[in-house]
Protein backbone atom coordinates (compact mmCIF):
# COMPACT_ATOMS: atom_id res chain seq x y z
CA UNK A 1 0.00 0.00 0.00
CA UNK A 2 2.03 2.91 -1.34
CA UNK A 3 1.52 6.30 0.28
CA UNK A 4 -0.05 8.83 -2.08
CA UNK A 5 1.91 12.08 -2.59
CA UNK A 6 1.36 14.52 0.25
CA UNK A 7 1.82 17.71 -1.76
CA UNK A 8 -1.52 19.12 -2.75
CA UNK A 9 -1.93 21.88 -5.31
CA UNK A 10 -2.35 25.23 -3.62
CA UNK A 11 -5.44 27.09 -4.72
CA UNK A 12 -5.56 30.84 -4.70
CA UNK A 13 -8.15 33.04 -6.35
CA UNK A 14 -7.65 33.18 -10.08
CA UNK A 15 -4.91 30.57 -10.49
CA UNK A 16 -7.08 27.94 -12.02
CA UNK A 17 -9.69 29.70 -14.07
CA UNK A 18 -11.53 27.71 -16.64
CA UNK A 19 -13.81 29.42 -19.11
CA UNK A 20 -16.77 28.03 -20.96
CA UNK A 21 -17.14 29.08 -24.62
CA UNK A 22 -20.72 28.63 -25.80
CA UNK A 23 -22.76 28.80 -29.00
CA UNK A 24 -26.45 27.90 -29.07
CA UNK A 25 -29.19 27.30 -31.58
CA UNK A 26 -32.27 25.17 -32.02
CA UNK A 27 -33.96 22.83 -34.51
CA UNK A 28 -37.59 21.79 -34.84
CA UNK A 29 -38.40 18.18 -33.96
CA UNK A 30 -38.90 17.21 -37.59
CA UNK A 31 -35.37 18.33 -38.51
CA UNK A 32 -33.63 16.38 -35.74
CA UNK A 33 -32.65 13.31 -37.78
CA UNK A 34 -30.88 15.23 -40.53
CA UNK A 35 -28.92 17.21 -37.95
CA UNK A 36 -27.90 14.03 -36.10
CA UNK A 37 -26.89 12.47 -39.41
CA UNK A 38 -24.62 15.42 -40.24
CA UNK A 39 -23.14 15.47 -36.75
CA UNK A 40 -22.35 11.76 -36.93
CA UNK A 41 -20.40 12.49 -40.10
CA UNK A 42 -18.52 15.55 -38.82
CA UNK A 43 -17.74 14.50 -35.27
CA UNK A 44 -15.30 12.04 -33.74
CA UNK A 45 -16.02 8.43 -34.40
CA UNK A 46 -17.55 6.95 -31.31
CA UNK A 47 -20.58 5.02 -30.13
CA UNK A 48 -23.64 7.27 -30.32
CA UNK A 49 -24.18 8.57 -26.83
CA UNK A 50 -27.53 9.60 -25.40
CA UNK A 51 -28.20 11.11 -22.02
CA UNK A 52 -31.12 11.64 -19.67
CA UNK A 53 -30.25 14.15 -16.96
CA UNK A 54 -32.13 15.86 -14.18
CA UNK A 55 -30.89 19.34 -13.41
CA UNK A 56 -31.77 21.48 -10.40
CA UNK A 57 -30.86 25.14 -10.14
CA UNK A 58 -30.13 26.46 -6.64
CA UNK A 59 -29.93 30.07 -5.47
CA UNK A 60 -28.26 31.59 -2.43
CA UNK A 61 -29.67 35.00 -1.62
CA UNK A 62 -27.52 37.46 0.24
CA UNK A 63 -27.44 41.18 0.61
CA UNK A 64 -25.89 41.43 -2.83
CA UNK A 65 -28.37 42.32 -5.57
CA UNK A 66 -27.91 39.12 -7.51
CA UNK A 67 -28.14 35.69 -5.87
CA UNK A 68 -25.41 33.10 -6.29
CA UNK A 69 -26.48 30.39 -8.73
CA UNK A 70 -25.33 26.78 -8.67
CA UNK A 71 -26.49 23.98 -10.95
CA UNK A 72 -26.72 20.40 -9.71
CA UNK A 73 -27.09 17.74 -12.35
CA UNK A 74 -27.48 14.00 -12.06
CA UNK A 75 -27.76 11.22 -14.59
CA UNK A 76 -31.09 9.42 -14.60
CA UNK A 77 -30.10 6.61 -16.94
CA UNK A 78 -26.50 5.80 -15.97
CA UNK A 79 -26.03 4.39 -12.51
CA UNK A 80 -22.94 5.02 -10.40
CA UNK A 81 -22.10 8.38 -11.98
CA UNK A 82 -21.23 11.21 -9.59
CA UNK A 83 -23.43 14.28 -9.41
CA UNK A 84 -22.19 17.31 -11.32
CA UNK A 85 -22.13 20.68 -9.61
CA UNK A 86 -21.55 23.66 -11.85
CA UNK A 87 -20.93 27.33 -11.28
CA UNK A 88 -21.21 29.70 -14.26
CA UNK A 89 -20.05 33.29 -13.98
CA UNK A 90 -21.31 36.37 -15.77
CA UNK A 91 -20.59 36.44 -19.51
CA UNK A 92 -17.39 38.31 -20.26
CA UNK A 93 -17.91 41.57 -22.02
CA UNK A 94 -15.26 41.05 -24.64
CA UNK A 95 -14.87 42.56 -28.07
CA UNK A 96 -17.72 42.13 -30.50
CA UNK A 97 -15.44 40.08 -32.74
CA UNK A 98 -15.36 37.23 -30.26
CA UNK A 99 -17.55 34.59 -31.77
CA UNK A 100 -18.71 32.73 -28.68
CA UNK A 101 -20.18 33.58 -25.30
CA UNK A 102 -17.40 33.33 -22.72
CA UNK A 103 -17.97 32.86 -19.00
CA UNK A 104 -16.05 31.56 -16.03
CA UNK A 105 -17.00 28.04 -15.06
CA UNK A 106 -16.20 25.66 -12.23
CA UNK A 107 -17.17 21.99 -12.57
CA UNK A 108 -17.17 19.74 -9.54
CA UNK A 109 -18.00 16.05 -9.26
CA UNK A 110 -19.71 15.23 -5.98
CA UNK A 111 -21.29 12.45 -3.97
CA UNK A 112 -25.04 11.95 -4.20
CA UNK A 113 -26.02 13.87 -1.04
CA UNK A 114 -25.38 17.12 -2.93
CA UNK A 115 -28.90 18.57 -2.65
CA UNK A 116 -29.04 18.01 1.12
CA UNK A 117 -25.68 19.67 1.43
CA UNK A 118 -26.63 22.70 -0.66
CA UNK A 119 -29.78 23.20 1.43
CA UNK A 120 -27.65 23.02 4.58
CA UNK A 121 -25.40 25.73 3.09
CA UNK A 122 -28.45 27.94 2.68
CA UNK A 123 -29.25 27.37 -1.00
CA UNK A 124 -32.86 26.97 -2.09
CA UNK A 125 -33.99 25.26 -5.28
CA UNK A 126 -35.29 27.73 -7.81
CA UNK A 127 -36.34 25.42 -10.64
CA UNK A 128 -35.61 22.02 -12.14
CA UNK A 129 -35.92 20.30 -15.50
CA UNK A 130 -35.06 17.11 -17.32
CA UNK A 131 -32.80 17.11 -20.38
CA UNK A 132 -32.87 14.22 -22.83
CA UNK A 133 -30.77 14.00 -25.94
CA UNK A 134 -27.54 13.20 -27.72
CA UNK A 135 -23.94 14.23 -27.18
CA UNK A 136 -21.11 14.33 -29.74
CA UNK A 137 -17.47 15.32 -29.50
CA UNK A 138 -15.00 16.83 -31.91
CA UNK A 139 -11.61 17.26 -30.27
CA UNK A 140 -12.23 19.48 -27.27
CA UNK A 141 -15.61 20.63 -28.57
CA UNK A 142 -18.76 19.10 -27.18
CA UNK A 143 -22.02 19.25 -29.13
CA UNK A 144 -25.29 18.51 -27.38
CA UNK A 145 -28.69 18.16 -29.03
CA UNK A 146 -31.37 17.82 -26.39
CA UNK A 147 -34.94 18.46 -25.44
CA UNK A 148 -35.95 20.13 -22.22
CA UNK A 149 -38.85 18.70 -20.24
CA UNK A 150 -40.87 20.46 -17.59
CA UNK A 151 -41.38 18.49 -14.36
CA UNK A 152 -45.09 18.51 -13.53
CA UNK A 153 -44.79 17.62 -9.86
CA UNK A 154 -41.75 18.82 -7.92
CA UNK A 155 -39.37 15.98 -7.22
CA UNK A 156 -41.16 13.49 -9.47
CA UNK A 157 -39.12 12.98 -12.61
CA UNK A 158 -41.51 10.39 -14.04
CA UNK A 159 -44.23 12.83 -15.03
CA UNK A 160 -42.63 15.23 -17.45
CA UNK A 161 -43.77 17.09 -20.53
CA UNK A 162 -41.72 18.67 -23.31
CA UNK A 163 -41.23 22.40 -23.00
CA UNK A 164 -41.30 22.99 -26.77
CA UNK A 165 -41.51 21.30 -30.17
CA UNK A 166 -37.80 21.74 -30.75
CA UNK A 167 -34.36 20.59 -29.65
CA UNK A 168 -31.76 22.89 -28.17
CA UNK A 169 -28.33 22.60 -29.82
CA UNK A 170 -25.26 23.65 -27.86
CA UNK A 171 -21.63 23.76 -28.90
CA UNK A 172 -19.32 24.29 -25.98
CA UNK A 173 -15.70 24.09 -24.98
CA UNK A 174 -14.21 24.37 -21.50
CA UNK A 175 -10.68 25.73 -21.73
CA UNK A 176 -8.26 27.78 -19.63
CA UNK A 177 -8.74 31.54 -19.74
CA UNK A 178 -7.15 33.46 -22.57
CA UNK A 179 -7.53 30.92 -25.36
CA UNK A 180 -9.61 32.98 -27.72
CA UNK A 181 -8.56 30.88 -30.69
CA UNK A 182 -11.10 28.38 -29.38
CA UNK A 183 -13.97 30.59 -30.45
CA UNK A 184 -12.59 30.75 -34.01
CA UNK A 185 -12.55 26.94 -34.19
CA UNK A 186 -16.09 26.88 -32.86
CA UNK A 187 -17.26 29.37 -35.46
CA UNK A 188 -15.70 27.30 -38.23
CA UNK A 189 -17.44 24.18 -37.00
CA UNK A 190 -20.74 26.02 -36.68
CA UNK A 191 -20.44 27.07 -40.35
CA UNK A 192 -20.47 23.40 -41.33
CA UNK A 193 -23.79 22.87 -39.61
CA UNK A 194 -25.54 25.57 -41.62
CA UNK A 195 -28.27 25.65 -42.87
CA UNK A 196 -29.54 22.81 -40.68
CA UNK A 197 -28.97 24.86 -37.55
CA UNK A 198 -27.68 28.38 -36.93
CA UNK A 199 -25.47 28.46 -33.84
CA UNK A 200 -25.06 31.90 -32.36
CA UNK A 201 -23.71 33.72 -29.39
CA UNK A 202 -26.80 34.34 -27.27
CA UNK A 203 -26.41 36.60 -24.25
CA UNK A 204 -28.75 35.25 -21.52
CA UNK A 205 -29.23 38.71 -20.04
CA UNK A 206 -30.86 39.99 -23.21
CA UNK A 207 -33.57 37.37 -22.91
CA UNK A 208 -34.70 38.47 -19.45
CA UNK B 1 -11.43 2.22 2.89
CA UNK B 2 -11.51 -0.18 5.82
CA UNK B 3 -13.02 0.57 9.21
CA UNK B 4 -11.00 3.35 10.82
CA UNK B 5 -10.74 4.75 14.31
CA UNK B 6 -9.34 8.24 14.90
CA UNK B 7 -8.38 9.23 18.43
CA UNK B 8 -6.20 11.50 20.48
CA UNK B 9 -3.28 10.43 22.62
CA UNK B 10 -2.44 12.76 25.51
CA UNK B 11 1.08 14.14 25.77
CA UNK B 12 3.13 11.98 28.17
CA UNK B 13 3.83 13.40 31.61
CA UNK B 14 6.93 15.55 31.56
CA UNK B 15 7.48 15.09 27.84
CA UNK B 16 6.94 17.24 24.76
CA UNK B 17 4.54 16.53 21.90
CA UNK B 18 7.42 15.42 19.70
CA UNK B 19 8.82 13.07 22.34
CA UNK B 20 5.43 11.43 22.87
CA UNK B 21 5.06 10.91 19.13
CA UNK B 22 8.49 9.27 19.10
CA UNK B 23 7.50 6.95 21.97
CA UNK B 24 4.44 5.82 20.02
CA UNK B 25 6.24 5.31 16.74
CA UNK B 26 9.03 3.39 18.45
CA UNK B 27 6.43 1.01 19.94
CA UNK B 28 4.99 0.50 16.46
CA UNK B 29 8.38 -0.22 14.97
CA UNK B 30 9.16 -2.75 17.71
CA UNK B 31 5.87 -4.49 16.86
CA UNK B 32 7.12 -4.82 13.30
CA UNK B 33 5.29 -2.01 11.52
CA UNK B 34 6.89 -0.60 8.37
CA UNK B 35 7.16 3.08 7.60
CA UNK B 36 5.29 3.90 4.40
CA UNK B 37 5.57 7.58 3.66
CA UNK B 38 3.79 10.48 5.30
CA UNK B 39 0.25 11.71 5.60
CA UNK B 40 -1.59 14.95 6.17
CA UNK B 41 -5.18 15.77 7.10
CA UNK B 42 -6.19 19.41 7.24
CA UNK B 43 -9.35 21.30 8.12
CA UNK B 44 -10.44 24.83 7.25
CA UNK B 45 -13.40 26.56 8.84
CA UNK B 46 -15.91 28.71 6.96
CA UNK B 47 -18.69 30.65 8.57
CA UNK B 48 -21.71 32.17 6.91
CA UNK B 49 -21.06 35.86 6.28
CA UNK B 50 -23.19 38.33 8.21
CA UNK B 51 -24.88 39.41 4.99
CA UNK B 52 -26.65 36.09 4.47
CA UNK B 53 -27.82 35.55 8.04
CA UNK B 54 -31.44 36.45 8.43
CA UNK B 55 -32.24 36.69 4.73
CA UNK B 56 -33.36 33.09 4.45
CA UNK B 57 -34.04 32.46 8.10
CA UNK B 58 -30.75 30.72 8.64
CA UNK B 59 -28.54 31.17 11.65
CA UNK B 60 -24.78 31.41 11.39
CA UNK B 61 -23.31 28.02 10.64
CA UNK B 62 -19.85 26.57 10.58
CA UNK B 63 -18.77 24.59 7.55
CA UNK B 64 -15.57 22.57 7.55
CA UNK B 65 -13.63 21.87 4.37
CA UNK B 66 -11.12 19.08 4.84
CA UNK B 67 -8.49 17.31 2.80
CA UNK B 68 -6.90 13.92 3.36
CA UNK B 69 -3.65 12.98 1.64
CA UNK B 70 -4.97 9.42 1.32
CA UNK B 71 -7.44 10.83 -1.23
CA UNK B 72 -5.41 13.56 -2.94
CA UNK B 73 -8.01 14.41 -5.59
CA UNK B 74 -10.89 14.78 -3.15
CA UNK B 75 -12.24 17.41 -0.86
CA UNK B 76 -14.62 16.76 2.05
CA UNK B 77 -17.09 19.41 3.15
CA UNK B 78 -19.16 18.96 6.28
CA UNK B 79 -21.37 20.61 8.83
CA UNK B 80 -21.13 19.67 12.48
CA UNK B 81 -24.14 17.41 12.65
CA UNK B 82 -25.08 17.49 9.02
CA UNK B 83 -24.25 15.82 5.76
CA UNK B 84 -20.67 15.25 4.60
CA UNK B 85 -20.15 16.00 0.93
CA UNK B 86 -17.35 14.29 -0.97
CA UNK B 87 -16.29 16.42 -3.95
CA UNK B 88 -13.29 16.72 -6.21
CA UNK B 89 -10.52 19.26 -5.71
CA UNK B 90 -12.39 21.98 -7.64
CA UNK B 91 -14.58 22.48 -4.57
CA UNK B 92 -11.80 24.67 -3.14
CA UNK B 93 -12.11 26.93 -6.18
CA UNK B 94 -15.87 27.14 -5.61
CA UNK B 95 -15.26 28.28 -2.02
CA UNK B 96 -13.12 31.11 -3.38
CA UNK B 97 -16.05 32.17 -5.61
CA UNK B 98 -18.37 31.97 -2.60
CA UNK B 99 -16.26 34.26 -0.44
CA UNK B 100 -18.99 36.86 -0.29
CA UNK B 101 -21.25 34.35 1.45
CA UNK B 102 -18.81 32.13 3.36
CA UNK B 103 -15.82 33.58 5.09
CA UNK B 104 -12.70 31.53 5.71
CA UNK B 105 -11.66 31.77 9.36
CA UNK B 106 -7.98 31.46 8.49
CA UNK B 107 -6.86 31.48 12.12
CA UNK B 108 -8.87 28.31 12.72
CA UNK B 109 -7.03 26.21 10.16
CA UNK B 110 -5.84 23.06 11.84
CA UNK B 111 -3.92 20.08 10.47
CA UNK B 112 -2.22 16.89 11.47
CA UNK B 113 0.92 15.59 9.81
CA UNK B 114 3.03 12.56 10.48
CA UNK B 115 4.20 9.14 9.42
CA UNK B 116 2.21 6.33 7.92
CA UNK B 117 2.88 2.79 9.15
CA UNK B 118 1.71 -0.50 7.74
CA UNK B 119 1.43 -3.53 10.00
CA UNK B 120 -0.06 -6.54 8.19
CA UNK B 121 -3.65 -5.52 7.46
CA UNK B 122 -3.52 -2.40 9.61
CA UNK B 123 -2.59 1.09 8.54
CA UNK B 124 -1.54 3.38 11.40
CA UNK B 125 -0.99 7.11 11.11
CA UNK B 126 0.51 9.01 14.03
CA UNK B 127 0.39 12.76 13.55
CA UNK B 128 1.19 15.99 15.32
CA UNK B 129 -1.83 18.29 15.35
CA UNK B 130 -0.84 21.89 14.71
CA UNK B 131 -2.76 25.11 14.59
CA UNK B 132 -0.62 27.85 13.09
CA UNK B 133 2.87 27.52 14.46
CA UNK B 134 2.00 25.64 17.64
CA UNK B 135 1.68 21.91 18.22
CA UNK B 136 -1.59 21.24 20.00
CA UNK B 137 -1.78 17.47 20.37
CA UNK B 138 -1.33 14.03 18.87
CA UNK B 139 -3.72 12.16 16.60
CA UNK B 140 -3.68 8.43 15.96
CA UNK B 141 -5.61 6.89 13.08
CA UNK B 142 -5.87 3.10 12.89
CA UNK B 143 -7.46 1.43 9.88
CA UNK B 144 -8.26 -2.26 9.53
CA UNK B 145 -8.25 -2.49 5.76
CA UNK B 146 -10.00 -5.79 4.98
CA UNK B 147 -13.22 -4.98 6.83
CA UNK B 148 -15.85 -2.40 5.92
CA UNK B 149 -18.50 -3.17 8.53
CA UNK B 150 -17.75 -1.41 11.82
CA UNK B 151 -19.53 -3.85 14.09
CA UNK B 152 -17.64 -6.81 12.69
CA UNK B 153 -14.13 -5.70 13.60
CA UNK B 154 -14.34 -3.25 16.49
CA UNK B 155 -13.00 -5.75 19.04
CA UNK B 156 -10.04 -6.60 16.81
CA UNK B 157 -9.26 -2.91 16.26
CA UNK B 158 -9.50 -2.30 20.00
CA UNK B 159 -7.11 -5.16 20.78
CA UNK B 160 -4.58 -3.90 18.25
CA UNK B 161 -4.77 -0.34 19.55
CA UNK B 162 -4.24 -1.51 23.11
CA UNK B 163 -1.05 -3.29 22.03
CA UNK B 164 0.71 0.00 21.32
CA UNK B 165 -1.49 2.68 22.91
CA UNK B 166 -2.00 0.85 26.20
CA UNK B 167 -4.51 2.59 28.41
CA UNK B 168 -4.91 5.44 25.93
CA UNK B 169 -6.84 3.22 23.52
CA UNK B 170 -10.14 4.96 22.80
CA UNK B 171 -13.73 3.84 23.29
CA UNK B 172 -16.19 3.22 20.47
CA UNK B 173 -16.31 6.34 18.24
CA UNK B 174 -19.71 8.00 18.03
CA UNK B 175 -19.92 7.54 14.23
CA UNK B 176 -19.92 3.78 14.70
CA UNK B 177 -23.01 4.00 16.88
CA UNK B 178 -25.22 5.04 13.98
CA UNK B 179 -23.58 2.79 11.39
CA UNK B 180 -24.99 -0.59 12.52
CA UNK B 181 -24.28 -2.82 9.54
CA UNK B 182 -23.86 -0.22 6.84
CA UNK B 183 -20.62 0.07 4.90
CA UNK B 184 -17.90 2.25 6.36
CA UNK B 185 -16.88 5.17 4.16
CA UNK B 186 -14.12 7.80 4.09
CA UNK B 187 -16.60 10.48 5.20
CA UNK B 188 -16.91 8.63 8.53
CA UNK B 189 -13.16 9.06 9.00
CA UNK B 190 -13.40 12.78 8.18
CA UNK B 191 -16.21 13.22 10.71
CA UNK B 192 -13.98 11.63 13.35
CA UNK B 193 -11.14 14.01 12.43
CA UNK B 194 -13.50 16.99 12.61
CA UNK B 195 -14.60 15.97 16.11
CA UNK B 196 -10.99 15.46 17.15
CA UNK B 197 -9.92 18.85 15.80
CA UNK B 198 -12.84 20.58 17.53
CA UNK B 199 -11.91 18.93 20.81
CA UNK B 200 -8.27 19.96 20.46
CA UNK B 201 -9.21 23.54 19.55
CA UNK B 202 -11.15 23.83 22.78
CA UNK B 203 -8.37 22.34 24.88
CA UNK B 204 -5.90 24.61 26.55
CA UNK B 205 -2.76 25.10 24.60
CA UNK B 206 0.13 22.82 25.58
CA UNK B 207 2.28 24.96 27.92
CA UNK B 208 5.34 26.44 26.22
CA UNK B 209 7.73 24.67 28.61
CA UNK B 210 6.51 21.29 27.37
CA UNK B 211 6.96 22.15 23.68
CA UNK B 212 10.13 21.90 21.70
Amino acid sequence: MEAPPVTMMPVSGGTINMMEYLLQGSVLDQCLESLLHRLRGLCDNMEPETFLDHEMVFLLKGQQASPFVLRARRSMDKSGMPWHLRYLGQPEIGDKNRHALVRNCVDIATSDNLTDFLVEMGFRMDHEFVAKGHVFRKGIMKIMVYKIFRILMPGNTDSIEPLSLSYLVELNVVAPAGQDIVSDDMRNFAEQLKPLVHLEKIDPKRLM
Amino acid sequence: MGVTCVSQVPVAEGKSVQQTVELLTRKLEVLGAEKQGTFCVDCETYHTAASTIGTQGQTGKLMYVMHNSEYPLSCFALFESGPCLIADANFDILMVKLKGFFQNAKANKIETRGTRYQYCDFLVKVGTVTMGPSARGISVEVEYCPCVIANDCWSLLMEFMQSFMGSHAPSLPSVFGTKHDSIYSPSDTMVQYMELFNKIRKQQQVPVAGMR
